[in-house]
């Protein structure tokens, strides 16, 4: 039996005999105030929550009790809701569902539930879009359902929004794709797909970085890169599925969550195998001209040499056909300082295309100073 | 001897009851009435093989409350049957008790009460005034005619680990109704009606010489002695008599009344001490220490001793004596050596009866030396 100091054994024997503090016959009341406060207190919880609750008596289908966010989005007072059945605050677009649900209530397995997409009807009219769960439950001898409405406005705008953006990146004309932080392939648009050469977008789900690249170390090194600066602009060369390599341009970007932790990357991919290709032909190209410039030139200072000896000749001889020759000399001369002024213009031309094309500033540089050196001399 | 004034604060607590041949049959009513949808019908398996626990279960039947039965108890029910009960009355989702039996099977479904109600472990209960949420609503129909658990505040179970028999004490142990019915009483075997009876005895001597007794705890003390010295051997002698029995279960009835409110004293203490270890029955352990308890208290609340003999006959007698030839005659003679006590065991015995809570309104205050001896003379 239960140990007590003899010191308090008066103490002890004022309970035994009903005196002590908490010595009370048997009662519920303070239980019941217990679990009554519990109820108030779950019961001002299930009011705050932005869930529309209705509880309805399954044989009339008459509201029985609502929280309070009811009240919120409907308008209606809780004396208002507790007469109306509950398809009465349905859209009559949806109504019939309803109506084939409750008449079936009785039926329904205990703890089975139903989703439906449905709007309710504010007392002013308006439709608000909801997604409502409905639930046979039994309390005490009586059933009842239980409906939770869910506002879905926001989520439906967010989901169109979704769709709309879903779209884009899937029309787009460049190469998007989408990997986790080890480079797995989460997503990859259409057009990725053609550009890589695999004939829809499922083959690329889960395949690694590493694939899309001549250099297999490239995905590795654009995941790193990513990681540590966010963003990469690089070129490089791309394979395809069929094993050929080609030009890719590929745009980086690190998608984060609002915390700033990073949670997969993009690329956006360009097939530039054309503009590499066309470059490259206008860097031969212009290498071209610039010989054939150089070869005019050196071709006036090889006829004027010869002609300037003509010239003196044709000067120091009393002659009636001198003064013929001087003149046929000038119109070589006029001819070889119209190709000297041609080639000048040619050069020009050149550099105008070099500044617009190839970008190489200082060959342009040399080519401009070259050609008016040239031009001064004579 | 201790001063009583009338004065003194004191406190009557007792459950709505019903008495009467017939009383078994309302406990359908009574379960309805209370609200219960499924009950946990604790009995042991005498009882139900009796009979008492299948008409019980009918009267549920008949008002709509359905059962489950919980049977496993044992004479002195343990912490381990109490715990079982209690997680057959969750499982169940039981929500109201009905008890069916003698003092075991109705111990036991106050402890399985408030276990279930606290979700504790029955031991952490042990003491006085330590249950915050009351128990489930208990019926109780006791089937003999001795315990009183079906109107007091105690609850006794054996802590099987700590070999000891823990006290839990409380107002809030005491039953919603109890159904007095005295045809149960009558599949008593005699040893049983002896016992039980005896214990009865004990419980309204104990109360009437408690230093916590009352003029109201007084009034039930004295007619529960008169009623056992007039019928208790007559009913053994005539088991079938349900007029005998009625007297018995009413002496019982009076007994609870008394020893609930005023409590008991140094023989409870004692024989909680024992069947703490040995497997003796209550009442038998009661009878054998009764005599040498009276003898150890006379001098502090003799007055009270006297009428208790007188009550219990002529004679120069002293009142233990009239005790003692009393509980001779109805063939209680044996001794707690003969019960399995063994005297080495005597000091741990006296040390755990002086810790317990009975002894703080036994009229003398006995030393742990003064218990040693009664145990001895016990013996």
């Amino acid at each position: 039996m239960h140990s007590e100091p003899p010191d308090d054994r008066g103490t002890l024997r004022e309970k035994i005999i009903g005196l002590g503090e908490t010595s009370l016959h048997k009662s519920y009341y303070p239980e019941l105030q217990s679990r009554l406060a519990e109820l108030e207190r779950f019961r001002a919880l299930l009011d705050q929550t932005y869930d529309a609750i209705f509880l309805i008596r399954a044989d009339t289908g008459i509201l029985a009790d609502v929280n309070a966010s009811v009240r919120a989005y409907l308008g209606y007072s809780k004396k208002e809701l507790l007469k109306k059945p509950f398809v009465d605050l349905i859209s009559p677009s949806r109504r019939a569902k309803f109506e084939e649900v409750f008449r079936g209530s009785g039926n329904l397995p205990s703890e089975s539930r139903q989703t439906f997409i449905a709007p309710l009807v504010a007392r002013d009219g308006t439709e608000i879009p909801m997604e409502i769960t409905v639930r046979s439950v039994t309390l005490g001898t009586e059933q009842y359902i239980v409906a939770i409405a869910r506002d879905i406005t926001e989520r439906l705008l967010a989901e169109r929004e979704l769709r709309i953006k879903e779209s884009a990146l899937e029309s787009s004309t460049n190469g998007i794709l989408i990997a986790d932080l080890t480079g797995a392939v989460m997503y990859a648009n259409q057009s990725f797909a053609a550009i890589f050469g695999y004939e829809d977008t499922g083959a690329l789900a889960g395949m690694n970085l590493e694939a899309f690249f001549a250099d297999p170390t490239v995905g590795e090194k654009v995941t790193a890169h990513l990681l540590d600066n966010h963003t990469i602009v690089q070129e490089t060369i791309g394979l395809r599925n069929n094993g050929s390599p080609f030009h890719i341009q590929i745009s980086g970007s690190v998608v984060q969550n609002d915390a700033g932790r990073p949670l997969c990357i993009m690329l956006i991919v360009m097939d530039i195998t054309e503009r590499i290709l066309t470059e490259q032909m206008k860097r031969e190209t212009y290498a071209q001209l610039g010989k054939n410039i150089e070869q005019f030139a050196i071709l006036g200072d090889h006829i004027r040499n010869p002609l300037q000896v003509i010239v003196g000749y044709a000067e120091m001889i009393d002659d009636p056909f001198a003064e013929k020759i001087l003149e046929q000399a000038r119109r070589i001369d006029d001819l070889v300082t119209e190709l000297d002024r041609g080639w000048v213009e040619s050069a020009n031309v050149r550099q105008f295309l070099r500044r617009r094309g190839d970008g190489t500033g200082s060959l342009k540089e040399a080519l401009f100073r070259f050609s008016k050196r040239n031009k001064e001399d004579l | 001897m201790i001063p009583r004034n009338q004065l003194d604060l004191r406190k009557f607590v007792a459950p709505e009851f019903v008495c009467g041949h017939g009383a078994l049959r309302l406990a359908g009513r009574y379960a309805r009435n209370f609200g219960m949808r499924h009950v946990l019908l604790v009995t042991d398996p005498g009882v139900r093989a009796a009979g008492w626990a299948g008409a019980v279960g009918e009267s549920l039947a008949e008002a709509g409350v359905s059962f489950t039965v919980f049977d496993s108890v044992s004479v002195n029910p343990r912490s381990r049957e109490v715990m079982a009960g209690k997680e057959t009355y969750l499982a169940e989702e039981c929500n109201g008790i009905v008890a069916v039996g003698g003092g075991s099977p109705m111990d036991c479904a106050k402890g399985i009460g408030i276990a279930s109600s606290n979700m504790r472990d029955i031991r952490v209960f042990e003491g006085v005034d330590r249950v915050p949420v009351p128990a489930p609503p208990l019926i109780c129909i006791p089937t003999t005619a001795g315990s009183s658990a079906d109107v007091s505040q105690f609850a006794i179970i054996t802590d099987e680990e700590r070999k000891r028999k823990i006290g839990i004490i409380s107002k809030a142990l005491v039953p919603d109704i109890s159904l007095l019915d005295p045809e149960p009483l009558t599949s008593m075997p005699r040893d049983l009606t002896v016992d039980t009876g005896i214990d009865a005895l004990c419980h309204a001597i104990e109360a009437y010489v408690s230093n916590a007794s009352s003029p109201m705890t007084d009034m039930h003390a004295l007619e529960a002695i008169r009623l056992i010295v007039r019928a208790l051997p007559a009913a053994v002698e005539e088991p079938d008599d349900l007029n005998l029995r009625f007297s018995t279960l009413l002496a019982s009835l009076h007994a609870g009344l008394a020893f609930s409110n005023a409590s008991v004293g140094a023989v409870h203490a004692m024989s909680h001490s024992i069947g703490g270890v040995y497997d003796v029955a209550h009442g038998r352990c009661n009878a054998l220490l009764l005599e040498h308890v009276m003898a150890a208290n006379y001098e502090a609340a003799s007055d009270r001793y006297d009428r208790i003999g007188a009550i219990m006959g002529p004679g120069r007698e002293t009142p233990a004596e009239k005790v003692a030839a009393f509980r001779k005659a109805l063939g209680v003679t044996g001794t707690l050596a003969a019960a399995g006590v063994r005297g080495d065991a005597i000091p741990a015995l006296a040390e755990a009866a002086y810790n317990d809570p009975c002894m703080v309104t036994n009229p003398r205050n006995l030393t742990r030396e003064e218990i040693e001896r009664i145990y001895k003379h016990a013996l």
